[in-house]
């Protein structure tokens, strides 16, 4: 068996290949930099049209897809419906609504079930399913000394996302619906 | 020692009946103290006191109580003459066989060996009834029962079973609802089924194994699921029974106290009650006990005035109390209701101002005013009694029900009256609904609150400038639409032969017109979230069998007085048409902050029906909608003469050049995509193509 596997002829490599393995073997060798170990933050990442949106990932209790929800004449205009999650009755809202609509690139698809931590669960409707991430939590904290409403910008590379204070977003005791 | 198991049940069984005889005395000999009752309800009142009181002579009797036989057989005495000639009972009398009637059942049912003696119960009645006998020297009996552990809870459940704890039947109503889920399950499993099996048809080639396996799976799946369906209804049924107990038990006893608080007082009044024989949560019961004695007792002793005062203001002399119980949905509504003199908010403000609630220059309305009294501490009365005056109580009342997750409400009009109106959830209550549908949705209205089922007919109807009236049974009633009620179509006439509903709450009745006639179902209607629990329409919302859930309606909502369609006159109206929920809330965000009149529908084939019966200024349609997509609306709309001017604003998520240049051949004015609707631009393309054919 051995002998079958030595005697596999290796497939030439051309210049540019060779070189870069050459460089990535270089990077793993090299003694990693001195890491700081920084508290990060886990958060769920999402489009609304254009822009990047966030929640603390541990707000999120689901993803379900956006069916069986059944419509609420005469709520107000951001609210989509109920629907069942649970044994329970859960409002679906419109998050583009609540934000202030700055527009959408397809019809949300997905709900995702968030519990703000001040009351009962809430379904927020999005246009993808959001991918885990995370950020330096001192960016967070740092957004948020500067901010009062219920979004926070925090940098990611060159661009800045929109991170939601979901208790903000959804306590209407503060009034505060939409605007950062 | 042991005892012998048959003789213990047969005095467990004496105990229950006794006991239960007693509750019937009670409530006789409180009716028999009215003046007012009529000599045929007399008599069978006076009926089944003698009746009650042989029973238990009998059976007191037989069980060896002979001091209880005694006991009765004298309270038989006072009563046989007084029946024979259908007297009311006058008060002192009523007082002193109320008391034997209570000690009786002290006797009865506790085990403690010190009980209240006879002999003084014995010359009471001999001196209140003269003949009858007096007090004689007896040989004391131990107490009856004291081998018998008799207690006051459950003494039913303990005889014929188990003692059930609260957390066993929370646990079963947790279990019921994830078999609720695991049937939705199976029908969704079943529907999945029958798509492969409907794609395995369209195959190719040999599939009639594979059909035949799908087929019984399908089958099996059903099955299953209509089998769990029976289940659930059962496990429900069973747990209610356990956990629920009839309003009566609670209500009865408050007859008494009213009674007895109007005797200490120098009062009258008459405590009715209407809706007793509802079944409720026993935890809710429990709770709610402390609550009504504290209202009834402060509506007699603040609310009621003395007789010669409410015969001075032109009153009964004999104050009422009227304790109304509804279920509307899932949610207990109790009212406790007197004649008497009302809040005194002169009062309650010197009070406020007194105790720096308030400063002298601060206005509060009369119905601020009035939610002082709930402030702890807070009280009008100058002296403190018994009964009421320290100010603890309706901050208390209020405490109860909040714990309960309810609410209380006071509404007062001086010298007519105080009502509290208390709501409490009662999850373990299933209310019958009738479910109608209306556009494309499906509604539940109470089926309490229905009186009857009929169709439109031309010459019933009578149309006047502002509402529409349906004769119906020589009356005239309101009609109204139920899609224009609740905001999903403008208000039209509706068509001959339309099913309509007359629903009556709270002493209004008006005619409904639905669009459809589901059927009725005996549902569990359950509060709605947070955020819309405070919309007036609904008392809350249902699980369907198909696990969608649907919203049930307050019977009074729709019989409120409305405005008839008076913005709707003034504001440039929308309609806006998209298959998906959330672009069709997104839009009416956007158009409602412009001051548009918003109607919504999921299709092209709706909005054509809503263009039929009405008017709009424009139209906003989404590209891509099942069926008749939005290029073939506009087609439909620009062949129809009527409608060929009509603004038509198409949207996309599918900006293509191709897109927009087929929307615009279709006939559409303005074509976007959705990431163009930033706020002001589809709002000022719907103000510039309104206004362009405005002009035109």
């Amino acid at each position: 068996m051995t002998r079958g596997i030595r005697s596999r002829a290796r497939p030439e490599l051309d210049e540019r290949t060779r070189e870069l393995l050459e460089r990535r073997a270089e990077r793993l060798r090299a003694v990693p930099p001195t890491v700081v170990d920084e508290e990060v933050a886990w958060i769920a990442e999402f489009p609304v049209g254009d822009e990047r949106y966030a929640l603390p990932l541990a707000a999120l209790r689901a993803v379900v897809p956006l069916r069986r929800v059944t419509p609420v004449p005469l709520s107000k205009p951001h609210v989509i419906g109920i629907l069942r999650f649970q044994g329970r009755i859960v409002t679906a809202v419109s998050l583009a609504s609540l934000l202030g609509v700055k527009g959408w690139s397809q019809d949300p698809a997905v709900l995702l079930v968030v519990d703000p931590g001040w009351g009962p669960l809430t379904a927020l409707d999005c246009e993808q399913i959001p991918k885990p991430t995370t950020v330096p939590a001192s960016v967070i904290e740092q957004a948020r000394a500067h901010a009062s409403g219920p979004i926070i910008e925090i940098p990611a590379g060159t661009e800045m996302i929109h991170y939601l204070e979901l208790g903000r977003l959804l306590d209407r005791r503060t009034g505060a619906r939409g605007g950062s | 020692m042991d005892r012998d198991p048959t003789s213990d049940a047969l005095i467990q069984a004496y105990i229950n009946e006794a006991r239960q005889i007693c509750q019937q005395l009670t409530r006789d000999v409180l009716e028999l103290e009215q003046p007012a009752l009529d000599d045929k309800l007399r008599g069978k009142r006076y009926e089944e006191l003698a009746r009650g009181l042989h029973t238990l002579k009998g059976n007191s009797d037989t069980f060896g109580f002979h001091d209880l036989a005694e006991l009765a057989h004298r309270l038989e005495d006072i009563v046989l003459p007084l029946r024979n000639e259908l007297r009311v009972i006058p008060a002192e009398l009523a007082d002193v066989l109320l008391r034997a009637i209570d000690v009786f059942t002290t006797r009865v049912t506790s085990s403690n060996a010190a009980l209240p003696s006879l002999d003084g119960l014995y010359e009471e009645l001999a001196r209140v009834v003269p003949s009858a006998k007096p007090a004689m020297p007896r040989v004391t009996v131990p107490p009856p029962f004291a081998a018998v552990e008799s207690e006051e809870v459950d003494l039913e459940i303990e005889q014929d079973g188990w003692r059930v704890g609260t957390r066993h039947v929370v646990s079963l109503m947790a279990d019921i609802e994830r078999l609720r889920e695991i049937r939705l399950r199976l029908d969704e499993q079943r529907r999945n089924v029958a798509r492969v099996l409907r794609a395995v048809v369209k195959l190719p080639g040999d599939t009639d194994d594979a059909r035949l396996v799908l087929a019984a799976l399908s089958h099996g799946l059903a099955t299953d699921a209509a089998e769990t369906g029976e289940l659930i209804e059962s496990f429900e049924h069973q747990v209610k029974a356990i956990a629920t107990l009839p309003l009566a038990t609670i209500l009865d006893p408050l007859r008494r106290a009213v009674r007895d608080l109007c005797r200490t007082l120098g009062k009258e009044a008459r405590l009715s009650v209407v809706g007793a024989e509802m079944s409720l949560d026993r935890r809710i019961l429990d709770a709610l006990k402390g609550p009504l004695v504290h209202l009834v007792r402060n509506a007699v002793d603040h609310g009621l005035e003395p007789p010669d005062e409410r015969i001075r203001r032109g009153k009964h002399r004999e104050g009422s109390i009227v304790i109304r119980a509804e279920q509307h949905g899932n949610m207990l509504l109790l009212e406790i209701e007197d004649d008497g003199n009302g809040l005194d908010d002169d009062k309650i403000r010197a009070q406020a101002i007194a105790q720096g609630i308030l400063t002298e220059d601060e206005e509060l309305s009369s119905r601020d005013l009035q939610q002082l009294v709930f402030r702890p501490g807070f009280s009008t009365r100058n002296e403190v009694s018994e009964i009421s005056g320290r100010g603890i109580g309706l901050d208390v009342v209020r405490a109860k029900l909040q714990a309960l997750a309810g609410t209380i409400e006071i509404h007062s009009t001086p010298r007519q009256g105080t009502r509290f109106v208390l709501t409490v959830p009662a999850d373990l209550g299933s209310t019958a609904v009738l479910v109608v549908s209306c556009d494309d949705h499906q509604l539940g209205i109470p089926m309490l609150s229905i009186e009857t089922l009929r169709t439109v007919q031309p010459n019933d109807l009578r149309t006047g400038r502002s509402t529409v009236r349906l004769e119906h049974n020589g009356q005239l009633l309101v009609l109204y639409d139920l899609g224009a009620v609740m905001g999903l179509r403008p208000a039209a006439v509706p068509a001959t032969g339309k099913p309509v509903l007359i629903v009556a709450a709270r002493g209004r009745r008006v005619a409904l017109c639905i669009d459809e006639l589901i059927g009725d179902r005996d549902l569990v209607v359950r509060p709605l979230p947070l955020e819309i629990k405070d919309l007036p329409a609904y008392i809350g919302a249902a699980t369907l069998a198909q696990g969608e859930l649907l919203l049930v309606l307050s019977p009074e909502f729709l019989t409120q007085t409305r405005a008839t369609e008076a913005p709707a006159l003034t504001a440039k109206r929308v309609l806006v048409v998209d298959d998906s929920l959330t672009a069709r809330a997104l839009h009416r965000t956007i158009l409602e902050s412009g001051a548009y009149a918003v109607d919504t529908v999921g299709s092209a084939r709706q909005a054509l029906e809503h263009l039929r019966h009405a008017w709009y200024d424009a139209v906003v349609a989404d590209v891509r909608m099942a069926g008749m997509d939005g290029y073939d609306l506009v087609a439909e709309l620009r062949a129809r003469n009527e409608l060929r001017e009509l603004p038509v604003i198409l949207v996309s998520a599918h900006d293509t050049d191709a897109d927009r240049v087929r929307g615009l051949a279709a006939g559409a004015d303005v074509f976007l995509s959705k990431k163009e609707c930033i706020s002001g631009r589809l709002l000022s393309e719907v103000g510039a193509v309104i206004a362009r054919k405005e002009r035109a």
